[in-house]
């Protein structure tokens, strides 16, 4: 009985199949579990109102519902169709600030 | 919260939807509640797993859209929602995560259904602070703004009957090309701002028809108030010489030494700023009413001509960045003024693709309007006291129109102020406007609706009126410099357009007024842009059937 007290913990899911987080994954759970993700999040979503780039994509999508019809549609079309031109057209300057607002936060979360 | 028809047409569930619903009811919508979060900016989030980042079931992909599946709860990216779906009988709504929004897997489309949205949004309110208690989020008692619109359209009396009965003895007099009303007024010296906004005034439908029935009676007016000097009396006498048929060019000399009496401060012969005057006449039109009946009612209840006419209702919410803190404000406004939606059209975009359909480098109404209603981050200089966090916290504003007048002043601001050099420069931009316009999106239920996201729910506020819908009248146009330029006027009587460009009148055809550089449009609401066409005491003769009728300002 005294054997099973000493017993090494249950090793959950990940370590199981014996995947390793990625740094990547690593920056992304920091960056949610401090709140920093939402705040990016929001002030992505003003720079990209702020240059146009949402109405734009606004109007490709107009564009495409014309063309095929409004019951033809899906939103899965929609975003097949966006996802590319919008990656695309971002301005460089929206995400220098970005990449500036993550190195600002991985620096202090790292100290 | 009463639900009513809306003048958004609500999607019809799929038959995926309707199935589910028949099955589960509201269950699955509720239990999803204790999910929901919001968070400070407004937008609900299902956030169920707190310690671990929610991932796909199938490919562990966390980035992109993810969706909750309503009867596991298990959680699956666009792929291979449809695994899912196939796998287990039943499965076949889901919740977006990030935007609280239904998808039917089967269809692979978004779905809605407004007792969904009502559930979200009941719990967003509830969230937000201040939410349950206070009446700021939109969702007010439903008779109030029913009474307080029955009083704004009433009252202006559309009596056109007797004003027929007014100008038609004189009708016979004039062997006249234009429709009555029509008349050049001299400059008395730099008075183009005056003029052009005499020329839009009076023919404004309210205004007009208030002096066309007499409302302000000179003679009555001068025995009660003993005063000599009255604005209402001097636009008065304006209104009954310009439609008194005689198409001279009137000079308003009587009318501009009562206003620099009133406006000491810009009497001058310099050029003044035509919005300046334009505000400056409805204050003492206000005055003068106000004095006549003894009541000092702030504008938001003021029954004089130029309150029922122009005053509408702005609604200002200032949002704690922090918290979602909402206060709101209202204020009354005779007009709006708009800045210029020069923004989108700078070069710093370099890198984006030619755009298929849509022109660049031209400012439009709408884009001025959407740049007046959008939620603006003030700046970290600008921090503002929060009731729930009790300290000073960043802050987003945004104003919207609570209540829209019948006649609608847009003033475009063309004066940039540059601090770095210290002088003031006119933005010459052309700006496009439409001559009918649509105020609904501008309206405070629609822009506190899209605060809660992409809903269906019905809220208390939807105006299902069409009270919304305006129509231009007049355009005040400026040429020129910032200290030397030019006003003119274009009105539109009867589908006709007319430049008013001090004496001298000529019609014109729309595409001038269009490509005009203008700076106040006044629209009225269609109703009453309607009515006005219909009445048929003003029968309207080319000017080409007469050609010898040559009448001095009727070019």
């Amino acid at each position: 009985m005294k054997h099973s007290v000493n017993r090494p913990p249950t090793p959950d899911a990940a370590e199981d199949q014996g995947k390793e987080p990625t740094l990547q994954e690593i920056i992304n759970i920091k960056l949610i579990e401090s709140g920093e993700k939402e705040r990016l999040m929001e002030l992505l979503r003003e720079r990209l109102i702020d240059c146009g780039w949402k109405d734009e994509m606004k109007a490709l999508c107009r564009a495409h519902v014309k063309k095929k019809g409004r019951t033809n549609v899906t939103v899965d079309d929609l975003v097949h169709l966006i996802t590319p031109k919008g990656r695309a057209s971002v301005p460089d300057s929206v995400k220098a600030e970005l990449l500036q607002r993550i190195r600002t936060f991985l620096m202090s979360a790292a100290l | 919260m009463c639900a009513r028809n809306s003048i958004y047409t609500t999607p019809k569930p799929c038959k995926h939807l309707a199935d589910y619903k028949l099955r589960h009811g509201f269950n699955t919508y509720y239990s999803i509640r204790i999910c929901l979060k919001t968070t400070p900016n407004g937008r609900t989030r299902v956030a169920k797993h707190t310690t671990k980042i929610p991932r796909c079931s199938f490919c562990d992909r966390y980035q992109g859209r993810l969706y909750f599946c309503l009867m596991c709860s298990s959680l699956w990216c666009p792929t291979h929602i449809l695994l899912h779906t196939q796998s287990e009988k039943g499965h076949e709504v889901a919740i977006d995560m990030n935007r609280s929004e239904l998808y039917c897997c089967l269809c692979c489309d978004q779905v809605y259904d407004p007792d969904f949205d009502k559930v979200v949004v009941c719990n967003q309110v509830k969230d937000l602070p201040g939410g349950s208690k206070s009446k700021t989020n939109g969702f007010e008692a439903c008779g109030e703004r029913s009474s307080k619109r029955k009083r704004l359209d009433s009252g202006i009396g559309l009596d056109l009957k007797k004003s027929k009965l007014l100008v038609s003895m004189r009708d016979r007099r004039a062997k006249s090309c234009y429709p009555l009303g029509l008349r050049g007024l001299n400059n008395l010296g730099s008075t183009c701002f005056m003029n052009s906004v005499l020329q839009a005034l009076l023919h404004a439908p309210p205004l007009r028809n208030y002096f066309l029935n007499d409302r302000h009676n000179s003679i009555q007016c001068r025995k009660r108030s003993g005063e000599k000097l009255c604005l209402l009396c001097d636009i008065d006498a304006i209104s009954s010489a310009m439609f008194s048929g005689d198409r001279t060019p009137y000079t308003p000399a009587h009318f501009l030494y009562s206003w620099w009496q009133h406006s000491s401060n810009l009497a001058s012969y310099e050029e003044q700023d035509a919005h300046e005057f334009f505000i400056s006449v409805l204050d003492g039109i206000h005055e003068m009413e106000s004095k006549i009946r003894n009541s000092g009612k702030d504008d938001g209840d003021c029954q004089c001509i130029a309150h029922r006419a122009f005053s509408g209702l702005l609604r200002s919410d200032v949002t704690c960045i922090s918290c979602g803190f909402t206060s709101t404000t209202y204020d009354p406004c005779v007009d709006i003024s708009l800045n210029m939606d020069t923004s989108n059209l700078s070069s710093s975009n370099a890198n984006k693709p030619i755009k298929p359909d849509e022109k660049t480098g031209a400012s439009t109404l709408s884009g001025c309007l959407n740049l007046f209603t959008r939620a603006e981050r003030l700046g970290s200089d600008q921090k503002l006291h929060c009731q729930n966090c009790q300290e000073l916290r960043d802050s987003s504003k945004q104003l919207s129109i609570r209540r829209l007048p019948l006649v609608l002043c847009l003033h475009i601001k063309r004066v940039e102020h540059s601090l770095v050099r210290k002088i003031s420069r006119k933005i010459n931009q052309y700006m496009q406007f439409p001559f009918s316009l649509d105020m609904t999106p501008y309206l405070s239920s629609s822009i506190v609706r899209s605060k809660f996201g992409n809903r269906i729910f019905t809220f208390e506020y939807d105006n299902s009126n069409s009270s919304a819908a305006y129509e231009i009248f007049a355009v005040i146009a400026h040429s020129g410099m910032l200290e030397s330029g030019h006003y003119v006027t274009y009105l539109r009587l009867k589908n006709q357009w007319y430049k008013c460009d001090d004496a001298w009148i000529s019609e014109v055809d729309e595409g001038i007024v269009r490509a005009s550089q203008c700076y106040m449009l006044f629209y009225v609401q269609k109703l009453l842009y309607n009515e006005a066409i219909e009445d048929s005491s003003f029968v309207h003769i080319s000017p080409r059937r007469d050609p010898f009728d040559s009448t001095a300002g009727c070019s």
